[in-house]
């Protein structure tokens, strides 16, 4: 091994050791026997797990419901490609379909929420369209159209969008 | 085997696990399952992901513990490990494809950007070769029978990465 191959191992292992630490999971016999111990040890479990499916019958009381995408074939702008344009010219086509209830979700880099391997982003929520940033078409929720501008340094528009 | 190893093999863990096939399993595979997130997290530039795949190769490889040979607990684990991570980076690949986006997040690594960047730019799978070998000393073969191509394609991607490396290196 020469002076350029130790310099790589070296580097590399430090890389590595770098990441974070992990727990294996549980093994399913393990947890089965743990699960045993504890019906043993007291009926409060049991009791437990009743009131939580009570508490689960009354929270989903209604059908699931789905949010499909605002550009989805069916929905009230299908396709109009609106991730080839700025978010202020997406807010006026928004506008001049008649949709006047929108929030727009942007996500930003947020390099102080970086950790090793994975950039930091963050999220915030105005009334208003961004000036800048790459949109992508959302749902309506409740009657509200999410819209969602990523404006992260490595976002970048799709490839049908070039000449556009 | 090589002499190159850093972590001992598992003697005897299939007479062992006859006796305790659960205390077996995780005495021989537990101490690999840190370093195996972390290579992971290499491999696949994302340490959630890599969490997600490595449990499941955790699970896989408690599932499959009597079909072990008992010869080298770590090299069976990252391999059963690093197919289930190039079927998830297939899986993401199709699913931006469907999608329309291409989506490639910048790893980093703020200690070493350089070889961070250098070592993202490989395809994952030489990646992954390049780290065995480098890091682990695993052998040419050893490798390609963990990752299930020809010893002479291990070599060639090796020799290319080590020279894109390089420039790396020579550069600091």
């Amino acid at each position: 091994m020469n002076e350029t191959d130790t310099d790589l191992r070296d580097r590399l292992v430090a890389m590595e050791s770098r990441l974070g630490t992990a727990e294996p999971p549980a093994l399913p016999a393990r947890r089965i026997r743990r699960l045993a111990l504890s019906i043993v040890g007291g009926s409060l479990l049991v009791l437990a797990l009743v009131a939580t499916a009570a508490a689960g019958v009354i929270v989903i009381g209604g059908p699931v419901r789905g949010f499909p995408g605002v550009e989805n074939p069916g929905q009230p702008l299908a396709g109009a490609q609106m991730e080839c344009i700025t978010p202020p010219q997406a807010a006026a086509f928004i506008a001049a379909h008649g949709i006047t209830k929108v929030q727009w979700q942007v996500e930003q880099d947020d390099p102080s929420a970086d950790v090793p391997g994975r950039p930091g982003s963050k999220t915030l929520f105005q009334g208003t369209a961004p000036e800048t940033g790459i949109v992508v078409a959302g749902a309506i929720v409740d009657g509200t159209l999410l819209m969602l501008v990523d404006q992260r340094g490595f976002a970048a528009r799709p490839p049908h969008c070039v000449g556009k | 085997m090589n002499a190159g190893r850093l972590w001992p093999e598992v003697g005897d863990a299939t007479a062992a696990s006859r006796r305790d096939p659960v205390d077996t399993f995780e005495r021989s595979v537990a101490p690999h399952y840190a370093p195996l997130v972390r290579r992971l997290s290499l491999v696949l530039g994302d340490e959630a992901e890599a969490q997600d795949v490595a449990q499941e190769a955790y699970l896989q490889a408690y599932r499959s513990w009597s079909q072990f040979d008992g010869n080298d607990v770590r090299a069976w684990l990252y391999t059963i490990g690093l197919r289930l991570a190039f079927n998830e980076l297939r899986r993401r690949r199709r699913w931006l494809a469907a999608l329309g986006r291409i989506e490639s997040r910048p790893w980093r690594d703020p200690s070493d950007p350089d070889l961070a960047a250098a070592l993202h730019s490989l395809e994952p799978r030489v990646r992954a070769a390049l780290l065995m070998n480098v890091v682990d000393g695993y052998t040419h073969a050893e490798i390609a029978a963990m990752l299930s191509v020809p010893p002479g394609t291990v070599a060639s991607w090796i020799s290319r990465a080590r020279v894109q490396l390089r420039a790396v290196l020579d550069r600091d």
